[in-house]
């Protein structure tokens, strides 16, 4: 009984358990019990690998309100599972040995819009403070959402951040894009993202101008 | 006070003797060692102030609850440790260390106030969902505008990455056509936005 007890406490003390309860809690009356199970399963298995849930938790949701079959949503949150952890992979090329869960999800979400592992290491490799991995990896993503190429998404955002690029310059990027397409003229986002990269690069290259070094994530 | 000559000062502090002094001084001398040995050294006792102040300590003590002497009480204490009754101290320990070194709540994220528009003519109802409201099209419905045809909704938002899209009548899922948009994983496509 007293051995019971013991591992009784050591069980509700470690995190496995209180993040499943934290997951089920988030689920209950949202999804059905077999994508909840399977939300759980992934979720602890993320967790224990230092991946974040909540992606994986919101894709769940998701699936559900937009009335997607559960077999469906469960391709879904597979293959999400599977760009988290690339996405780890990626950012630990880059050099962190832990990559935070926010970097990660941003990540896997740059995946999802088109980049490859490589524009993630890029990227998380011209990152430097005040530009967070994580906001610097979402600029890239929401420009290749917006149809520019990833390679150009990659090379603008660099371009900025070793410009000294500010995190309002580099968070109004895709709004910059955007602009540069109503100007009209047929200008194409990519076209758009390849003249701010020029400019960027023409301001870094400018005398006096001191280049940052890069840091890692 | 008498006011002693600095060198009859010297002979009381020990410094020199009463020979030392000159005949001038030696009466002044004398006078000086004279008064400093009458000086009474006895310590001063106050027996009536001492006994009244034992009287009312012993009064408060015996006022205080017979509980709480137990407690201050000293007594001998033994301690006889047996392993196994450690275990669920450690547990407790553990669990302790787990909780207090989980990472505090981060400060509350900067917000940006976003305006959501859709032109939808035809649409009796206009909502909004996405990861900023669990997915819930019954949280953020749109409201018409002065303009024809023209939904919308203003909301705050934490800095960061959003994914939403529109629910049209309760059931057509539209991606906001003035915005990015990614695959959603289903087929579909969700809009998104960075702050």
């Amino acid at each position: 009984m007293k051995t019971f007890c013991v591992a009784l406490l050591f069980a509700v003390a470690g995190t496995p358990l209180g993040a499943q309860a934290d997951v089920s809690a988030r689920l209950a009356g949202r999804v059905s019990p077999e994508i909840a199970t399977l939300v759980r399963q992934l979720a602890t298995s993320a967790a224990a690998r230092g991946l974040p849930v909540d992606p994986l938790i919101q894709k769940a949701i998701e699936g559900n309100a937009k009335g997607v079959p559960a077999d469906r949503v469960a391709t879904a949150l597979r293959a999400l599972s599977g760009q988290l952890d690339a996405a780890a992979a990626a950012l630990k090329q880059a050099g962190a040995a832990q990559p935070d869960t926010d970097a990660i999800a941003a990540g896997a979400f740059a995946l999802n819009a088109g980049l490859s592992g490589q524009n993630v290491t890029a990227l998380a490799l011209a990152s430097r403070p005040p530009n967070s991995v994580a906001a610097t990896l979402r600029v890239a993503s929401t420009l290749a959402a917006m149809g520019v190429p990833a390679t150009e998404s990659v090379e603008l955002v660099t371009q900025v951040i070793a410009a000294g690029g500010t995190t309002t310059e580099v968070l109004g990027l895709p709004t910059q894009v955007m602009a540069g397409v109503s100007r009209g003229g047929g200008v194409t986002p990519a076209q758009a993202a390849a003249g701010l990269a020029r400019a960027a690069a023409a301001r870094a290259n400018a005398p006096g101008q001191q280049r940052p070094r890069p840091s890692h994530p | 006070m008498t006011d002693f000559h600095p060198q009859v000062k010297q002979l009381l502090d020990g410094e020199i003797t009463l020979a030392d002094l000159p005949p001038e001084l030696r009466a002044e001398g004398e006078e000086a060692l004279r008064l400093l040995a009458a000086v009474d050294r006895e310590p001063v006792t106050f027996p009536a102030l001492d006994a009244s102040v034992l009287a009312e300590l012993r009064r408060r003590r015996s006022k205080a609850p017979s509980l709480w002497r137990r407690l201050v009480a000293p007594r001998e204490v033994r301690l006889r440790v047996r392993p196994w009754t450690l275990v669920p101290a450690l547990a407790m320990a553990a669990a302790l260390v787990v909780l207090l070194s989980r990472p505090e709540p981060t400060p509350a994220a900067a917000t940006v106030t976003v305006r959501f528009v859709l032109f939808a003519p035809e649409a009796q109802q206009v909502a909004l969902a996405g990861t900023f409201n669990q997915w819930d099209q019954a949280a953020t419905p749109l409201v018409r505008t002065g303009a024809p045809g023209v939904w919308s909704a203003t909301l705050t938002l934490p800095a960061g990455q959003h994914q939403y899209a529109f629910v049209v009548d309760g059931a057509r899922w539209v991606a906001d056509p003035g915005a990015p948009a990614v695959d959603d994983g289903f087929g579909r496509r969700n809009s998104v936005l960075s702050l």
